[in-house]
C-alpha cells in the first residue's frame, strides 16, 4: 500500500510541494516536502508503524501532531548527532534526514522482545518494587541487563556532542507564550501600546491550531490573517518573535526559560551557528496562550498504529496535505467529531462511522453525518483489531448489538486539556471545570494571565477576543496604555462535550499512558493495593513520568482512579507538572560551559612563559598556576620537583604567587576590624612590618591564614590563600557591613593589581639586588625578616617588597603592577641564571612547606582548630574576635583531639600516602582504633626520604612513638615515627639570614 | 527569583550569595553566659514557614550585604534593605533600650 | 644585561581579533585607574575636592561622568573609581593621593582591569548572551553603570555612546577566558 508519497493528498496543506526532501527511516528511502514533519512525511509515504513501546514492545504509530507525542519516538541523525527519543511529530523534515525506530530487535515489524507482552503479568504496576527484589546477586547479573535490554528508549550517541549551544538573556514588558489565535491577538494588543513584547511559539510557523483547521477570520482564510498579523509584528521594533522556541519553565519573579531550536531543522548546524539556545526571559507580565492538548478515549488496543487524535487527523489533512488513512472511524465524546468528519470527507477519505459516546448527539452532528452520508452510532468503540495496525474496530452501540467495521484509522477525541503546565510551575493548582470536562488554570502567579484554549476558551472568536483583552490588560499593567484593539470577525464553532473516559468491558489491554505502557489494569491494581492518592499512583505505576509528562494520558488516569475510588475528579486532584514542559538537551543547559570553557580560568603573570616553556599547570580554584617546570632529561615530575626544591635550598628559586588573595584595609578603624577578624594580636604590628595571621569561623574552626602587612598608620594590606580569596573578602565585608557597621573602614581587593613573585633561597638577596633600584637598601639590617615596604625596581617601577618565607629560606615576595608581571618574571629568571636560579612551581612550594611544617589546604580543611595545627598559642586572650567564644567549647579544646605532627617512615625507603589512617602499633586496624590521619606527604629531597604531616590524637605528646599509617584503599600499612612537624632548620635561622 | 538590590536594581538570583537568618544578632563579647549566647547565635534557627529576614550578599554586583524579607512559602520578597542600615538601626534600638533600663 | 626597561603586557590582546562586522572592539591598554573610597561622612568633602580640581563631582550610584581629563565612575557603595588616559606618565593614584588623603582611601587599580569598548549594531545582542541585565535603550542609557557578570566573570559595564557603545571592565586574569566566550558569542556574526 505504500508508494512514493502514496498518502499525500492531491492538493492543500501548508507545505512547499516544489521542494522535495529525501530522508530515510530504518534504512529505507522516502521523500517528503518542505514544511513536513518527520511524522507527516512518514504518513504521506504510508508508514504508520514507527516504534515499539517501552515495556511491552507493542507496535506503535503516530498519535498526535505535536510535542505531546508519546508513541512516535525515534532516533534522529547518526554518529555524534544521534539523538534518541525524538518526537517524529515535531522533528522538521530536512533533506538527508536519517531516522531509526527504537526498541525493536531485530526489526520493527518482527520484534522478538514483544514477548514482553506475554510476560505482561511481570511488568505490572510496581514491578520495579516487586519482581526484582531477591536474591540481591541477581540484580547485576540478570535483572538489570534484562531490564536494560527490554526497556529503555533508544541509544544515546557515544561520541561527544559535536554541536554548540548558547544562552541568552532577554527582558520584556509582556511575554506571550504561544502564537495561536489568542497569542497573536495578545501580542498585537500589547505591541501596539508600545510595550516591549516577546512572542514564543513551538512551531516554525505562527498560527497554532489555525494552521490545522479550516477557519475563516475577517471573512477570509485564517492563513491570510496570520500573515497580516505577522507582518505588523515584524515591523515593530518593540517586538521579538521567537519561533521554533518552546517556553519550558516559569520561575519566580517573572523569569521564564525557553529553548530555541536554532538549527534542528537543518542536517547539521553551519559551523558558526549554535544548534540550540536557551533564552532566559525576564518579563513583567506573562500571558499564557499555550493552547490545549487533545485526549484520547481509553479502549481496547487503543495504542495500535492507526489510532490517532482527531485534531491530529485534521492537522495531517489540513496542514500537511496527508491522508492519515483510507477508511476512518471517528470516535468522540464531543463536537470535535464534527470538524473531523467534515475535513475527512473533504479530503476524500472514506468514513466508516462516527461513533459518539453521548446518548444522543446534538442535531448539528446528525445533520452533518447525514450530509456526508456517514453512519452515526451513539455508542463506543470497544476494541481495535489488527496486529501491527488498525484493521477493524468493534463497536458497541448504546442500543443494539455490537458489530465490527473495517477501517485503518480511528480518529479519537475525549476532549481537550488546556495547557496549564506553565501556570502551575510555581506551585499553583489547576481547577476542574465540569462544563469543559478539563482542568483549567487555577490561581495564577503574580503577573501572569491566560487566554484562548489555555484558559478553556476553545472557540475561535472567544479565543481571539480573550487574547486581545489579555494583551491590552498586561500592557496597561506595565504602564503602556492604549485603546483596546478590535477583535476580528470569526465564528464560534460548537464545543459541547459530555465527559467520557474509559470504555468498560474491552477484550484487549487498554492504555492510559502510552509512553510508559501503563494500562487501565495497572491503575486498578495499584488501587487494590492501597495506592489511592494520585501522586502515589503516579509513582507506583510510573504513569505520567515519561518524557511526555503524561500530557495525553494523565487526565484519563485521574478520571479512572476517581471512578475506582468513588471520588470526583477534583477530589482526586492532579499531579504537579514541573519544568521542563518538553525535554531539553543537557547541552543546552551547559551552553558555552563545556570542555576547557566549562568554567572561566584565571591566568597569572607567568602563564604565557609557563606554556611556552612546557611547564605544567595545575588548577587552584579558577586559577591555573605553574605546578612544576620539567627540564630535558628529567624522567618524571618527582625529579623535576626535587631539582626545584634543591635549587631553592642551595641557591635561589622564583615562584609565581600572584594568585594569593590581596586586600587593602584602610581607615580610622582598620585595626579594630582586623583585630576582630584575626585570632592573633595585631595591635603591636608596626608600620613597615608584616605578621602571619589566622582567621577563624564563628564556630571556632580555622577559616584561612595569610599575612597582614601594615603599610601605614591606617592602611593594612592582607593576603589570603588562593582558594579562599573570595570567601575571605565576603567575610570581611560581612563583618564590616553587618556585624560592626559603626567601624569606619574601606576594603578593596587588590589581587589583580599586583603580579607577585616569591624569591627564595640563600642567594635571594643577591638576585633581588639585580632588580631593585639601587636607591633602596635591602640589606638584612635595613630590611629584616617580616619587613614590608614600597620600593621601585627596573628603573622606577612601583614595587611592593615583603620579606616573607613559606619555604623556610631567606625569601622575599616582590609585587609589581600586573602589566609588568610577565616581563619581570623573565627578567628575574635571566638575572638569576648566573646565580643558578630556577623557576619553581606549586609542587616544590608544597614540598618545602611540608618540610617546614607550614599548614596549607589539607590542614585548613574546615575541621581543624588553631590548636589542632599547632597554632593555639597565637590565639589572643586580650580581645574579642570571630570564633573566640565557640572556639573555647570543650570539644574544641580537648587535648585528645588529633593535632599536627610530623611523620617519617621507619624504613626510609617506604613511601607515605596522604589519607592513610594512624593506628597504634599493636592495635587492630579498625575504625574504633583510628587515631587520626595523614594530611600531607612529600618526598623530601633535602632528607632523601618521604615525610608527612598528619593529625594524630594526643599528637604532640607522642613524639618518638612508632605507629602505623594504614591505607586500606591502596592496601598499604607503613610503620612511621612521630616527630616534630618541622624537618628543616628547626630554629628558623635561614629565613632570618 | 530576583532581588532588587537597593544600589543596583532588580537582579537575578545568580548574582547573590545566601548566608542565612538575619534575625539573630551576634552577642556582645561580655555577654553574661557567652557560651550559651554564642551557641544560640551560631546554631538556633526558627525556620519559619512565612516571612523571614535573610542575609544575602550581592557577590556579582556591588558587594553590599542585604537583608531580604522573603516569604519562604511563595518566594515573594516584601523588602530589600542594606544590611548596614538595618544593623545601625538595631544598634540604635539596643542602645535606647539600655538607656531606658539603666 | 638586556634593556633595563620592562615592557608592559596587554591584558586584552585576545579581544581585538574577535571584532567582526557589526561589532567593533576598542581595547584600552592605556588607562590609569584609581579607586576612591571616602571614609564615613567624607563623601561630600571628597566630591567637593574633586569638583574644585576637575570640575566633576562624584556621580550617583550606577552612574559615570566624564570631564576633559578625568572620568569618575561609581563602583559600589561609597566607592568610586577615577579613570584617565595614562599618556606619557600620568598616574591617578599619585595624582589623587595628595588631594584626597585623609577623607578617602585611594587605591591603585590601573593594572587590575581589562578594559574594552564594544560598539556597533550587534554589540547589544552579543553582550546579551553573557550579561544577565537589560541593556535595552529604555533600561540602560549613556552614562549608566552596572556591576554584574558575564559567563561567570565579574564585569562592570558602562554605556559610553548611543551607537550603542559599551565599555566592559573585568579583572585582568579573566581576560583570555572572556575572549573565549566572546568568540563563542560572536560566532553567529562571522557567517
Ligand atoms: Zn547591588
Amino acid at each position: 500500500m505504500s508508494g512514493p508519497q502514496s498518502n499525500r493528498l492531491a492538493s492543500g496543506g501548508r507545505i512547499d510541494r516544489s521542494r522535495a526532501l529525501r530522508f530515510t527511516f530504518d534504512g529505507r528511502s522516502y521523500s517528503g516536502f518542505s514544511g513536513d514533519t518527520l511524522a507527516s512525511a512518514l504518513l504521506a509515504n504510508g508508514v504508520r508503524l514507527v516504534g515499539r513501546s517501552f515495556k511491552y514492545h507493542r507496535p506503535r504509530g503516530i498519535l498526535s501532531a505535536g510535542s505531546e507525542e508519546p508513541n512516535a519516538l525515534v532516533e534522529l541523525r547518526n554518529g555524534a548527532r544521534r539523538e534518541p527519543n525524538t518526537r517524529a511529530t515535531t522533528a522538521e523534515l530536512f533533506d538527508g534526514l536519517v531516522a531509526e525506530s527504537q526498541n525493536r530487535w531485530p526489526s520493527l515489524a518482527l520484534d522478538v522482545m514483544s514477548v514482553n507482552s506475554l510476560l505482561a503479568p511481570v511488568f505490572v504496576a510496581g514491578f520495579y518494587y516487586k519482581t526484582f527484589m531477591w536474591p540481591a546477586a541477581f540484580w547485576e547479573k540478570l535483572y538489570e541487563p534484562m531490564i536494560r535490554r527490554a526497556a529503555g528508549l533508544g541509544r544515546a550517541a557515544a561520541e561527544p556532542d559535536s554541536d554548540s549551544y548558547e544562552k541568552v538573556s532577554a527582558f520584556c514588558d509582556v511575554l506571550v507564550i504561544g502564537g495561536g489565535p489568542a497569542g497573536l491577538m495578545a501580542a498585537l494588543a500589547a505591541a501596539r501600546s508600545g510595550a516591549r513584547v516577546i512572542l514564543t511559539d513551538e512551531s516554525f510557523a505562527l498560527g497554532g491550531r489555525l494552521l490545522s483547521e479550516r477557519a475563516e477570520i475577517d471573512g477570509g482564510d485564517a492563513n491570510a490573517w496570520i500573515a497580516r498579523v505577522r507582518d505588523e509584528l515584524d515591523a515593530l521594533a518593540n517586538v521579538r518573535i521567537l519561533t521554533r522556541t518552546t517556553l519550558f519553565a516559569a520561575y519566580d519573579s517573572g523569569t521564564c526559560a525557553a529553548i530555541e531550536r536554532v538549527a534542528d531543522h537543518l542536517a547539521a548546524p553551519p559551523p558558526h551557528m549554535p544548534r540550540q539556545r536557551i533564552w532566559r526571559i525576564i518579563a513583567k507580565q506573562v500571558i499564557v496562550t499555550a493552547g490545549a492538548t487533545e485526549r484520547p478515549i481509553v479502549f481496547g488496543n487503543n495504542d495500535r498504529p492507526g489510532v490517532m487524535l482527531a485534531g491530529a487527523v485534521r492537522s495531517y489533512i489540513n496542514r500537511f496535505g496527508v491522508a492519515p488513512g483510507r477508511r476512518a472511524v471517528v470516535f468522540a465524546n464531543n463536537d470535535d467529531g464534527c470538524a473531523t468528519v467534515r475535513d475527512l470527507a473533504s479530503a476524500g477519505i472514506e468514513i466508516a462511522a462516527l461513533v459518539d459516546t453521548r446518548a444522543s448527539s446534538p442535531q448539528y452532528i446528525s445533520e452533518l453525518a447525514a450530509h456526508h452520508g456517514v453512519r452515526l452510532v451513539n455508542g463506543v468503540v470497544t476494541d481495535v483489531e489488527g496486529r501491527l495496525g488498525v484493521r477493524s474496530v468493534r463497536i458497541r452501540p448504546h442500543a443494539g448489538a455490537p458489530f465490527t467495521l473495517d477501517c485503518d484509522l480511528v480518529a479519537v477525541s475525549s476532549g481537550w486539556n488546556p495547557n496549564v503546565q506553565i501556570t502551575t510551575h510555581l506551585g499553583g493548582k489547576p481547577r476542574w471545570s465540569d462544563t469543559l470536562a478539563a482542568f483549567v488554570p487555577g490561581e495564577l502567579p503574580r503577573g501572569m494571565s491566560v487566554a484562548g484554549a489555555a484558559a478553556g476558551d476553545y472557540a475561535l472568536y472567544t479565543s481571539l477576543a480573550g487574547g486581545a483583552r489579555a494583551g491590552h490588560t498586561a500592557a496597561e499593567a506595565t504602564g503602556f496604555s492604549s485603546p483596546p484593539i478590535d477583535t476580528p470577525r470569526a465564528d464560534d464553532e460548537p464545543t459541547s462535550i459530555a465527559a467520557f473516559w474509559h470504555v468498560q468491558g474491552t477484550r484487549h489491554k487498554a492504555f492510559v499512558d502510552f509512553q510508559n505502557d501503563v494500562a487501565t489494569t495497572d491503575i486498578a491494581l495499584a488501587e487494590r493495593e492501597g495506592y489511592r492518592s494520585i501522586e502515589h499512583v503516579k509513582r507506583y505505576t510510573t504513569l505520567g513520568m515519561a518524557t511526555d509528562q503524561g500530557r495525553t494520558g494523565s487526565v484519563n488516569a485521574i478520571a479512572i482512579l476517581a471512578a475506582l475510588t468513588d471520588k470526583s475528579i477534583p477530589e482526586t486532584g492532579v499531579t504537579a507538572a514541573r519544568p521542563p514542559f518538553t525535554p531539553v538537551a543537557l547541552g543546552a543547559f551547559a551552553g558555552h560551559h563545556r570542555g576547557r570553557t566549562f568554567k572561566p580560568e584565571r591566568r597569572p603573570a607567568s602563564y604565557d612563559w609557563t606554556k611556552a616553556n612546557a611547564g605544567v599547570l595545575v588548577e587552584t580554584g579558577l586559577w591555573l598556576r605553574p605546578a612544576y617546570f620539567p627540564r630535558a632529561g628529567e624522567r618524571d615530575w618527582l625529579e623535576s620537583v626535587s631539582r626545584e626544591v634543591a635549587t631553592v635550598r642551595s641557591a635561589v628559586g622564583i615562584c609565581d604567587v600572584s594568585t594569593l588573595g590581596k586586600i587593602n584595609v584602610q581607615g580610622p578603624d582598620a585595626l579594630a576590624l582586623l583585630e576582630r577578624l584575626y585570632a592573633n594580636d595585631l595591635a603591636s604590628l608596626r608600620v613597615g612590618r608584616a605578621r602571619y595571621g589566622v582567621m577563624l569561623r564563628e564556630d571556632g574552626f580555622l577559616m584561612d591564614d595569610g599575612t597582614i602587612a601594615r603599610l601605614d598608620e591606617q592602611h593594612y594590606f592582607v593576603t589570603t590563600t588562593t582558594a579562599n580569596a573570595a570567601k575571605v573578602y565576603q567575610h570581611m565585608q560581612f563583618a564590616l557591613q553587618w556585624l560592626w557597621p559603626e567601624l569606619d573602614v574601606q576594603i578593596a581587593s587588590a589581587t589583580e593589581q599586583w603580579a607577585q613573585f616569591a624569591i627564595a633561597g640563600p642567594r635571594a638577596r643577591e638576585l633581588l639586588r639585580e632588580i631593585i633600584d639601587a636607591a633602596h637598601d635591602i640589606s638584612n639590617a635595613a630590611f629584616p625578616y617580616l619587613a614590608v615596604g614600597d620600593v621601585t625596581c627596573c628603573g622606577g617601577i612601583k614595587t611592593r617588597l615583603y620579606r616573607l618565607s613559606f619555604s623556610g629560606e631567606l625569601a622575599y615576595e616582590i609585587g609589581v603592577p600586573a602589566r609588568f608581571g610577565p616581563a619581570l618574571w623573565q627578567r628575574l629568571l635571566l638575572a638569576g641564571e648566573p646565580l643558578g636560579a630556577c623557576a619553581y612551581g606549586s609542587e616544590a612550594l608544597g614540598v618545602m612547606r611540608i618540610e617546614k611544617g607550614h599548614i596549607s589546604g589539607p590542614e585548613l580543611n574546615g575541621t581543624t582548630t588553631a590548636a589542632d595545627v599547632g597554632l593555639g598559642a597565637m590565639r589572643s586572650r586580650k580581645k574579642d574576635y570571630i570564633g573566640r567564644v565557640l572556639g573555647e567549647r570543650p570539644g574544641l579544646v580537648d587535648p585528645a583531639r588529633p593535632a599536627l605532627v610530623g611523620l617519617r617512615p621507619v624504613e626510609r625507603a617506604q613511601r607515605l600516602r596522604a589519607g592513610a589512617h594512624f593506628i597504634a602499633r599493636t592495635a587492630e586496624a579498625t575504625a574504633a582504633n583510628d587515631d587520626g590521619y595523614m594530611t600531607s606527604t612529600a618526598f623530601s629531597p633535602s632528607l632523601g626520604h618521604w615525610i608527612g604531616l598528619g593529625l594524630l590524637r594526643h599528637g604532640p605528646q607522642r613524639q618518638g612513638e612508632i605507629i602505623r599509617a594504614v591505607d586500606p584503599v591502596r592496601g598499604e600499612d607503613v610503620l612511621v615515627e612521630v616527630v616534630a612537624p618541622v624537618f628543616i632548620d628547626a630554629r628558623g635561622e635561614r629565613l632570618r639570614a | 527569583m530576583r532581588i532588587a538590590c537597593p544600589h543596583c536594581g532588580d537582579r537575578g538570583l545568580d548574582e547573590f550569595v545566601f548566608l542565612g537568618d538575619a534575625r539573630v544578632t551576634r552577642p556582645m563579647a561580655d555577654a553574661a553566659e557567652p557560651a550559651d549566647a554564642f551557641h544560640a547565635y551560631g546554631y538556633l534557627r526558627m525556620n519559619p514557614a512565612g516571612p523571614t529576614d535573610e542575609l544575602w550578599f550581592h557577590a556579582a554586583g556591588c558587594h553590599a550585604w542585604l537583608v531580604v524579607t522573603r516569604d519562604t512559602r511563595t518566594h515573594v520578597i516584601a523588602s530589600v534593605r542594606l544590611a548596614r542600615d538595618v544593623a545601625l538601626e538595631l544598634r540604635a534600638v539596643a542602645s535606647t533600650t539600655e538607656d531606658a533600663s539603666a | 644585561m638586556p634593556d633595563p626597561i620592562l615592557q608592559p603586557a596587554s591584558a586584552v590582546a585576545a579581544w581585538t581579533p574577535v571584532a567582526t562586522a557589526g561589532l567593533s572592539i576598542d581595547v584600552r591598554d592605556d588607562l590609569t585607574i584609581a579607586g576612591i573610597a571616602p571614609f564615613r561622612g567624607k563623601a561630600q568633602a571628597v566630591s567637593e575636592a574633586l569638583a574644585e580640581r576637575y570640575g566633576l563631582a562624584l556621580p550617583a550610584a550606577c552612574r559615570r561622568i566624564s570631564g576633559d581629563d578625568i572620568t569618575l565612575q561609581w563602583s559600589g557603595p561609597d566607592q568610586w573609581i577615577a579613570i584617565a588616559g595614562r599618556g606619557a606618565a600620568r598616574d591617578l593614584e599619585v595624582e589623587l593621593k595628595p588631594l584626597l588623603a585623609g577623607p578617602a582611601a585611594v587605591v591603585e587599580h590601573s593594572d587590575a582591569r581589562a578594559v574594552g569598548v564594544f560598539s556597533g549594531k550587534h554589540a547589544r545582542d552579543v553582550l546579551a548572551k553573557g550579561l544577565p541585565i537589560d541593556l535595552h535603550e529604555r533600561a540602560f542609557r549613556v552614562g549608566d553603570v552596572a556591576i554584574t557578570h558575564a559567563n561567570h566573570i565579574g564585569v562592570t559595564i558602562t554605556q559610553t555612546g548611543n551607537e550603542p557603545a559599551y565599555e566592559i571592565m573585568l579583572y585582568r586574569s579573566y581576560a583570555d577566558s572572556f575572549a573565549d566566550w566572546l568568540r563563542h558569542a560572536t560566532a553567529e556574526l562571522t557567517a
